[in-house]
């Protein structure tokens, strides 16, 4: 069988590699619902899919960071940020159960798994600025620009969900930035330093995630075959939520005060 | 690290981008495919690429920045034209926050902001200038040096412009008309051809104006070529014979397939720093594609020269204020600092070698 999108799987009902369509119906769905079931649900069941896994692996991110902070106020911070990361993954799954699929989520999935092993590796040595690096400039600095690229083409309230909640992802960057800064002030090339080493493991992982292909293999969250050449369905593209997440990046870390010249270089060397 | 000047440019081919591209992933990298750079590049947001040193002749030296507004080669067209300037603006924006004291406009950044200054962000740290009269010193000067090469007359010959009321046509209209025969005039933009042709008659020089190239009276024998095209797709099909054809724009204006058989076409608008330059990281011959060393385009030499000079001041702004005697006391300026006229050169390489050239008749100050 010549591989399909994912929305010619599910319409033409028959079984896909790996698995058959019916897997990707939330349980309990009615007949009339199936039949409504737009041709696109599959492929945004992927995206929420990814969405809420994320969403879930920053609520354990910060989780993890209250455990070594030290002032109260910064504990009850952290865990508010967890609490609304998890909010974020159960209204995406909402949205996914609004049109007829259900989202599953795989924080152990292969590249999720990496992205939380370098902020575990933060956390270990209580490397409280490097945590932040991780999740608010890079893991958000994605989240953002990817949210609100879905955001723009997403239909009804899936859309307004994905734009509410890029939204809310920026407040938390902006929090994060004012910290950052004062320490970045402190000592610039240690900073750089810092944030360059944490640069070639997370963002190299996200860079694998965003490429055009998963060159590793299946991702272990799309629920069957890859998503990526079905974006186009969906009047996305992989290339055009790298696009928009590295430049998300990059004007994060230009606004964090690191040279231009210095970070242009690190994107250039990405894994594509 | 203070800044005293900063270029804003982009790159005027795919290949271009994607040279400086595979220096920025370095050798431990393999070049991306054209396909990748063309999903990559336009989401990059305008920002320095490279540090520059410039050296004068004197010993001095001035250090800057060169910031690349990263418009896609495809995307020079008038469809986006408001994106373009808004990334033109961003990389001002950029300059400014380095403190750069002086930065050129470089190619279409010039041209989309030239009538349009009141765009760029308002710092007082930073002032701009599109560099535009200094390329049009190296313009009337590759002109003058080509006739000498080739043993013409630039008296008694017929001047065509084409692009002629946009910044360095006008400006190259000014200053070579009153050393010509006739001047004919080529732009799009019919009201401006008027005046610009009116104002030249009023010296008693003898002007044709068309917005078409066929109704002209006679075929002209020197040609600038100073027109905004998004890419190299001008035709000359009505020239003299072995016509003399400065090839000015960025991108070039010429097309590949323009025949022109015994006309002698060369590259305009181009200096030479001969006290050196260096960049950091190692972008010679990327950034500066020309197949002499430290050759540059005359907008962005003019940033070098007058921070050279010490000299930081909006130079040339606007559209249509080049006159002959503020290129003369740029060239002098650059001249002072050893910034000269580049060896002429075209797609099929260098010129001179082939012409007997008169000693230093490129750096010549004296129009």
């Amino acid at each position: 069988m010549t591989e399909m999108s994912k929305s010619q799987c599910r319409n033409d009902g028959v079984p896909c590699s790996g698995g058959v369509i019916e897997s990707l119906i939330r349980p309990g769905c009615t007949a009339t619902e199936r039949e409504s079931l737009s041709p696109s649900a599959p492929i945004w069941q992927d995206v929420l899919a990814q969405a809420v896994t994320g969403e879930l692996l920053a609520a354990m991110n910060y989780t993890s960071l209250s455990e070594i902070c030290d002032d109260p106020a910064e504990i009850a911070d952290a865990l508010e940020h967890a609490e609304g990361e998890r909010g974020h993954a159960t209204a995406f799954a909402a949205e996914g159960r609004k049109i007829g699929v259900e989202v599953i989520d795989n924080v152990n999935a292969r590249h999720w798994k990496r992205l939380r092993e370098v902020f575990l590796g933060c956390i270990a040595e209580r490397d409280f600025v490097g945590c932040l690096v991780v999740q608010e400039i890079m893991l958000e600095s994605f989240a953002v620009a990817s949210y609100a690229r879905v955001a723009m083409e997403a239909p009804g309230s899936l859309g307004k969900t994905f734009a509410r909640i890029a939204a809310e992802e920026e407040e938390h960057v902006d929090h994060a930035m004012a910290i950052l800064r004062a320490e970045r002030a402190l000592d610039p090339q240690h900073f750089d330093d810092k944030v360059h080493r944490l640069h070639l493991d997370v963002m190299t992982t996200l860079a694998k995630m965003l490429a055009k292909e998963c060159k590793d293999g299946h991702c272990e969250v799309c629920h069957e075959s890859c998503v990526k050449p079905s974006l186009s369905e969906v009047s996305l593209s992989a290339a055009e939520l790298r696009g928009a997440s590295l430049r998300q990046y990059l004007k994060t870390l230009d606004a964090l005060g690191l040279p231009g010249e210095v970070t242009l270089g690190w994107v250039a060397q990405l894994p594509v | 690290m203070e800044v005293d000047f900063a270029l804003i440019g982009h790159q005027e081919s795919w290949r271009a981008a994607a040279d400086v591209l595979a220096v920025l992933r370095g050798p431990a990298h393999t070049p991306l495919p054209e396909e990748e750079i063309k999903d990559i590049l336009p989401w990059i947001p305008p920002r320095a690429v490279c540090h520059v040193e410039v050296r004068s002749i004197t010993g001095a030296r001035a250090r800057g920045l060169y910031i690349d507004s990263f418009i896609p080669p495809d995307r020079l067209e008038a469809a986006y034209v408001h994106e373009n300037i808004t990334r033109v603006r961003l990389a001002a924006a950029y300059a400014s926050n380095a403190k750069a004291k002086i930065v050129s406009l470089g190619g279409f950044s010039s041209i989309l902001i030239e009538g349009n200054f009141d765009q760029l962000p308002e710092r007082r740290d930073s002032l701009f200038t599109t560099g535009n009269t200094l390329t049009v010193g190296f313009i009337v000067q590759g002109i003058q040096k080509m006739c000498l090469l080739a043993g013409r007359e630039l008296r008694r010959s017929t001047l065509l412009i084409v692009g002629a009321t946009g910044d360095v046509g006008s400006g190259c209209a000014r200053c070579l008309a009153p050393t010509v025969r006739r001047v004919l005039l080529n732009a799009r933009n019919v009201e401006r051809l008027r005046r610009l042709g009116a104002e030249l008659a009023a010296e008693g020089i003898g002007v044709e104006i068309a917005t078409n190239l066929e109704r002209f009276s006679t075929a002209a024998d020197v040609v600038i070529c100073a027109a905004s095209l998004a890419s190299p797709s001008l035709l000359l099909n009505r020239i003299a014979p072995e016509a003399i054809v400065c090839d000015a724009g960025y991108p070039k204006n010429l097309s590949a397939s323009a025949e022109m058989p015994g006309a002698r076409v060369f590259f305009g608008g181009l200096g030479q720093v001969t006290g050196g330059m260096r960049f950091a990281p190692d972008f010679r011959g990327i950034l500066n594609r020309h197949p002499f060393p430290d050759v540059v385009q005359g907008c962005l030499l003019e940033a070098m020269a007058l921070a050279l000079e010490g000299r930081f001041e909006p130079f040339s702004q606007g559209r249509g204020f080049i006159t002959p005697e503020k290129v003369d006391e740029i060239r002098t300026i650059a001249a002072r600092h050893g910034i000269y006229l580049a060896p002429l050169y075209n797609g099929a390489g260098p010129l001179e070698d082939d012409l007997d050239c008169p000693m230093d008749c490129g750096r010549t100050v004296a129009g």
